[in-house]
């Protein structure tokens, strides 16, 4: 652990879709320039952290501390101020369909910024070549294979200069050498830029490669925090049935589960 | 009987809310259309007239279509009846008032609703479905701005142009009957129009198809941003999209209908 202050600090922060608790009492901190992966099966609320960290839903208790301001009690304007320092790459890419890739990652630095076109035209081809979408700034997204469409989107969210990235599933859906592909240049934007970056994912061999500081969410709890070693260490059984990649144990039947299955409560 | 009024406070207590958030999205439009511009906060001008090309221009061909077709319609079913009394003349009349007061206003925004108020709800709601939406918030972009208020500028007057064109086509439509088929002489028919007319038949018109269009395009966006869950939510949202601006704009015709009838 280095002594510095932590860029994000979240603190019991809870999540709830009516009755339905999605985070529950979720605290850990993220270092300047570390790749964080936040590592979970589906439904864990790994996504939902997520939106809370970027703002766009509000927690129902907690705070969230960034760069030393906490995001959770701050107006509306200020968290879209805020929101300037940090990129965003979705799981889908979500590139507005209308605009060409090279609009797309224009787009932030011409409603921000009064920056002549020419300029922006520059920085936009400088982005691209960046994560290898050199050519391909006169496509429209619908003509880029799943890929590309990830690579231009953290080409829009690195149009900025962020400090800090979240990348939702960065590799799903996409094949082993795709996915590699995107690894090697989430480690090459953090290393280049020591950029603070936020992986959500299930991928246990990106993990291995890119994490620095792994924490595993397990029913909106989180089941341990570390290093990829120290968590293949773990006795935490959820985290060692994850790491060994072992279904789910039959036997234990979801009490939940048998419930909705008998109808009896 | 207590399920039937549990149902029917449930159904006011949802449309309560959607009375609220459509009030919200209002607050949020106007204050995009005319506040931020103003403290520098910009308005984005050429999506506005790219989307008045849109909604305006390329609607004319069908709008035009149609209203020359209504036209020739009132223009045989007049003479049906004033035929009778030898005043088939007074078919002019019918259908300059008609066109004016009610018929153009009212098919130029059925056929805007739904050509454009769906192609709305389509877009907002793919984009919602696609994380789009998300997306524009996370870059610091406020969707409203972004995406409703130059909608909402093209369509308030997108919708009251194409309508004067509709009104000259109606006419047009029913001048065309009168003569080839009724055999009213233009001289006259023309007489007859330019006298019928008067200025608040005009006015009518206009303010109905600004309100027309204010209907439009809130229904549309909001439709949209109700969207959820894939393809078959906007599919379905874009079919509701339709309906229900058809319907608040019969019941918009019909206010200012009752209004204009008094005053």
């Amino acid at each position: 652990m280095d002594d510095r202050q932590p860029i994000i600090d979240v603190r019991d922060l809870v999540f709830a879709y009516g009755d339905n608790v999605v985070l529950d009492r979720v605290s850990f901190s993220v270092r300047p320039g570390e790749i964080f992966v936040i590592l979970g099966g589906s439904g864990s609320g790994k996504t939902t952290l997520l939106r809370n960290l970027v703002g766009l839903i509000r927690p129902a208790s907690g705070s969230i501390v960034i760069g030393g301001e906490d995001f959770t009690a701050m107006s509306e304007e200020a968290r879209t101020e805020a929101r300037r320092n940090m990129g965003m790459c979705f799981q889908g890419a979500a590139l507005l369909g209308s605009l060409t890739v090279a609009d797309n990652v224009a787009l932030p630095l011409r409603e921000h910024t009064k920056l002549e076109e020419s300029t922006i035209d520059i920085m936009t081809r400088i982005k691209l070549e960046l994560v290898g979408l050199g050519g391909a700034g006169d496509l429209l997204p619908s003509e880029l294979s799943g890929g590309m469409r990830k690579r231009a989107g953290i080409a829009r969210a690195m149009a900025m200069d962020p400090e800090i990235i979240f990348y939702d599933e960065p590799s799903a859906g996409l094949d082993p050498i795709v996915a590699a592909g995107l690894d090697q240049l989430i480690r090459t934007m953090q290393s280049t830029f020591n950029l603070t970056s936020i992986v959500v994912t299930h991928e246990m061999e990106s993990v291995k490669i890119i994490a620095d500081t792994i924490c595993v969410l397990h029913r909106g709890r989180v089941a341990g925090i570390g290093t990829f070693d120290e968590l293949a260490q773990s006795d935490h059984p959820y985290i060692r049935q994850f790491f060994a990649r072992q279904p789910e144990d039959a036997g234990a039947v979801d009490e939940a589960y048998a419930r909705s299955l008998t109808g009896i409560d | 009987m207590i399920e039937v009024l549990g149902r029917l406070g449930r159904w006011t207590l949802r449309q309560i809310a959607a009375a609220l958030a459509v009030s919200v999205l209002m607050v949020d439009t106007m204050v995009w259309l005319m506040v931020a511009p103003i403290r520098g906060k910009g308005f984005r001008w050429r999506s506005a007239v790219e989307h008045f090309v849109e909604f305006g221009v390329r609607s004319l061909p069908i709008v035009g279509m149609i209203c020359f077709l209504v036209g020739v319609i009132i223009a045989l079913q007049a003479s049906y009846t004033l035929g009778q009394w030898g005043a088939n003349r007074y078919i002019a009349d019918l259908v300059a008032v008609s066109a004016l007061r009610e018929l153009a206003p009212l098919m130029t925004a059925v056929l805007v609703a739904g050509r454009c108020g769906s192609a709305i709800t389509a877009e907002i709601g793919t984009m919602k479905v696609n994380e789009e939406l998300d997306a524009l918030k996370v870059m610091g972009l406020n969707p409203v701005k972004y995406l409703v208020a130059p909608k909402f500028l093209a369509m308030v007057t997108s919708v009251p142009s194409v309508t004067v064109i509709a009104m000259l086509i109606m006419i047009l439509g029913g001048w065309t009957a009168s003569v080839f088929v009724v055999g009213v002489e233009t001289e006259v028919y023309l007489r007859q129009t330019v006298n019928a007319i008067i200025e608040k038949d005009l006015l009518i018109g206009m303010v109905k198809s600004f309100f027309f269009g204010v209907v439009i395009c809130w229904v549309g966006v909001y439709r949209g941003f109700q969207v959820e869950g894939g393809a078959e939510g906007v599919g379905r949202l874009t079919t509701a999209s339709v309906v229900t601006s058809i319907f608040l704009i019969v019941i918009v015709d019909l206010v200012f209908t009752v209004l204009f009838y008094y005053l």
